[in-house]
């Protein structure tokens, strides 16, 4: 009998959804949700033991809480973890992506499930990830892959591409035979002879975001100010990149109504910085959201700012450092956020 | 040259180049050039640079093979001139004749290095040897290095521009060495006169320009603010595109790749064959979203006008630019134009994420160029030139370092002069 740990977030284990989407890591004995289903698919030389919850913002957000959540997994002694399908759930995919991933680092075996085009995929460190549909609408074919990956890891054999295993194809570096001029005249003989698929770059895929619905009542809401103009007090002391960032930082704004030249700068990279230095507030505008807060057009300014530099950063980057605003601010109580962008 | 004899003869030869292959240097007490063995007067280039806002200037080489590190490096410029003075040369600096005629002289595998701290410059590096040498275009030249120390409260600005006009002067009074050399090559640059019944290809060249320390000169003036414009090929290899862009060091043009542009070259070659070279059109990227979008709608409409069937886009930046050619080539396949693009992935340091910041919607054919993102580990040096330290890194500038291929100055390739792509690995489970 294979003991079985399933990861799933505060909408999947029934406490609700957004409103429970700062719920801390918990635990209960059984399967729960869609895992009676998966339960029900793996049959009986398998066993769902224990069903490990945490809400969305909660889980991405907060540092500490995926080595809280692995505590739990590993607490109920697992032969295999399984999490999600978190479908194209950003900060569910994040966070079934970084379970997963701290739990093969300790030494257990792991596997998540979400779409291929899940921001989360790229953070789950090594653990297998099968591929799932878009949306909770596709959970019947998504617990039929999730099942069969399940015994053949608990049966100790590797997932393939077969089995739905999303292969993170690394493109890497080699010289070719032409230099690239040459072979882009090559490329345009080809496209002039009708071949409309040839390409050296497959295209991305980006997910197009729905933009949150507006906020019913801005003077009594937290706003926050957040920025990749790479703002940072004058020393710089969390070392922001001025280029090709792979981290973002947070500096409190609390009991502060200005911004000094000279005790704020921004190192961002990518444009000159003489005027954004000369007036910090070109970057990050405390000023005027301090006099709306004053005038009562905002309930409160969120009492710290988030900041990167955004200057050749990698979209994946980019793309994480999003999600990990949305669930930061969400858990921080803020209901809007203004970005400045350089 | 044996394919131009196979040429329909309606195409002529309007620019000859007389190539001198440089096969040594060294530092002299004249500025000779015998039998390939270049000798240059520290004195008389250091002149050439002299001006109140510069306290000192150092000429030192490197060559291929040797330990050394360049950093800092600014601009790089092939020495060629059409005679002595520098007439029709780099026009719009040594002189304002605009002269698409020849022959012109080239020290071909020399280079004027110009490398030194400017503000807003990124940290630029060639390694003459290890790893990283066969990345650069200058990794494989004889590069003379101006070092500079500016003067007191001098206005940097007025230092990029003196470094700039100075670096022309020089590679073009280096080339003057060459005038009475018999050449070890004769080039016939053809004229991309039309061949009937071929589709015609052009190139779109962008030039990032973005102001002071992120602009590019087209004979003399700041591109800032320009329409795309078509420009004689001739004029390019006579030096009418002069680089002032210091931002990604990878993803830059600089003067010697303008000089030498590969995809002119590519379609000089294949011109007659398949298809029939239309010409070039320089195109700037602008700063915002809106300009971007007019001039490459303007930049497409042009390629119609002139009746070109497809162009090869390059850029130059980061993925910034990409919206550049993003637009461009969107607009070149609304109008019917097939569209094939130049990008460098920027995919992360495992090749695992997006490639592509900003991607086409309706065009499709692209070329890579690498991943800005590869880490390299360089080798310790046992010379650094350009700066004692590594501005990214806060290390001696001679130490073995890990730096990503974005730092290695020209190596992904935007005008297509290098061979490094990317390709997907096998998916092993």
């Amino acid at each position: 009998m294979a003991r079985i740990v399933h990861y799933l977030n505060q909408f999947f284990v029934g406490l609700g959804g957004e409103d429970a989407a700062a719920s801390p890591p918990s635990s209960q004995l059984g399967p729960v949700g869609p895992g009676r289903r998966l339960a029900q698919l793996l049959g009986d030389e398998h066993e769902i033991v224990t069903t490990v919850s945490c809400g969305d913002d909660d889980a991405a957000g907060r540092p500490e809480a995926v080595a809280e959540i692995v505590a739990l997994i590993e607490a109920a002694q697992p032969d295999v973890v399984v999490a999600g399908p978190a479908f194209t759930s950003g900060r569910y995919g994040l966070a079934c992506a970084r379970v997963a991933g701290a739990a093969k680092a300790a030494g257990l075996t792991a596997v998540a499930a979400m779409h291929p085009d899940n921001p989360g995929l790229d953070e789950a460190g090594g653990a297998p990830v099968v591929a799932v549909g878009e949306a909770a609408r596709m959970m019947g074919p998504a617990l039929d892959s999730l099942a069969a990956a399940v015994r053949k890891l608990a049966g100790g054999e590797p997932l393939t591409n077969a089995d739905g295993l999303i292969g993170l194809a690394p493109r890497t570096p080699r010289m070719a035979d032409r230099n690239a001029a040459e072979r882009a005249v090559a490329l345009v003989l080809a496209r002039l002879a009708g071949d409309r698929d040839a390409t050296e770059v497959p295209l991305p895929k980006f997910d197009h975001v729905t933009p949150a619905p507006p906020v019913d009542d801005l003077a009594s809401a937290t706003v926050a100010l957040v920025t990749e103009g790479a703002l940072v007090p004058d020393d710089n002391p969390g070392a922001l990149e001025s280029a090709r960032a792979t981290k973002w930082l947070r500096y409190s704004l609390a009991g502060i109504d200005q911004l000094p030249s000279g005790e704020w700068r921004s190192v961002h990279g990518g444009f000159s910085t003489v005027w954004a230095n000369a007036d910090p507030h070109r970057i990050l505008p405390l000023d005027a959201a301090r006099e709306l807060e004053r005038e009562g057009v905002i309930g409160h300014l969120h009492e710290e700012y988030l900041v990167t530099a955004g200057n050749g950063t990698s979209v994946a980057n980019a793309r994480r450092f999003g999600i990990e605003w949305a669930a930061d601010l969400r858990h921080s109580g803020a209901r809007a956020a203004i970005l400045t962008a350089t | 040259m044996d394919w131009a004899a196979t040429l329909p003869s309606t195409v002529g030869a309007v620019l000859t180049r007389h190539v001198h292959l440089i096969r040594s240097v060294a530092l002299g007490d004249a500025t000779t050039l015998q039998n390939g063995a270049l000798s240059v007067s520290a004195d008389e280039a250091a002149a050439l640079l002299s001006a109140p806002c510069l306290a000192d200037v150092r000429v030192s080489w490197a060559s291929p093979g040797d330990a050394v590190r360049i950093v800092k490096v600014l601009d790089v410029v092939e020495p060629r001139t059409k005679g002595a003075g520098g007439g029709g040369i780099f026009p719009g600096w040594l002189d304002d004749t605009v002269d698409v005629g020849g022959p012109v002289h080239v020290l071909r595998g020399a280079a004027v290095v110009i490398a030194g701290y400017l503000p807003r410059a990124q940290e630029a590096v060639i390694d003459m040897s290890g790893p990283a040498a066969e990345l650069s275009p200058f990794g494989s030249t004889h590069n003379l290095v101006i070092e500079f120390t500016p003067a007191a409260g001098a206005d940097w600005a007025e230092v990029d521009d003196v470094l700039r006009r100075g670096s022309l002067a020089l590679a073009a009074r280096l080339a003057e060495a060459s005038l009475d050399v018999e050449p070890d090559l004769v080039e016939e640059v053809l004229d991309p006169a039309p061949v009937e019944d071929l589709p015609r290809v052009g190139a779109i060249t962008n030039l990032q320009t973005q102001g002071v320390f992120k602009d590019v000169f087209v004979r003399g003036q700041s591109f800032v603010g320009a329409a795309p414009v078509l420009i004689d090929p001739a004029e390019i290899d006579a030096g009418a595109v002069v680089a002032g862009q210091y931002g990604h060091p990878s993803l830059r043009n600089s003067t010697w790749v303008h000089q030498n542009h590969p995809v002119v070259a590519a379609l000089r070659a294949a011109h007659g064959r398949g298809l029939s070279f239309a010409g070039v059109i320089l195109s700037p990227e602008p700063v915002s979203a809106a300009d971007k979008q007019a001039v490459s709608i303007a930049a497409a409409q042009l390629c119609a006008d002139a009746g070109w069937d497809a162009a090869i886009v390059t850029k130059e930046g980061g993925g910034n630019a990409d919206a550049d050619m993003a637009l461009k080539m969107d607009a070149l396949e609304e109008l019917g134009i097939a569209s094939v693009g130049l990008f460098a992935e920027m995919a992360g340091p495992d090749g695992t994420g997006p490639p592509i910041v900003v991607p086409p919607e309706k065009a499709t054919a692209m070329i890579s160029t690498g991943n800005y993102d590869t880490r390299l580990s360089l080798p310790a040096m046992d010379r650094a030139l350009g700066g004692d330290e590594l501005a990214l890194l806060g290390v001696a500038a001679t130490s073995a370092m890990e730096l990503p291929t974005a730092v290695i100055l020209g190596a992904l390739s935007p005008l297509g002069w290098s061979r490094l792509t990317c390709a997907e690995q096998p998916v092993t489970a």
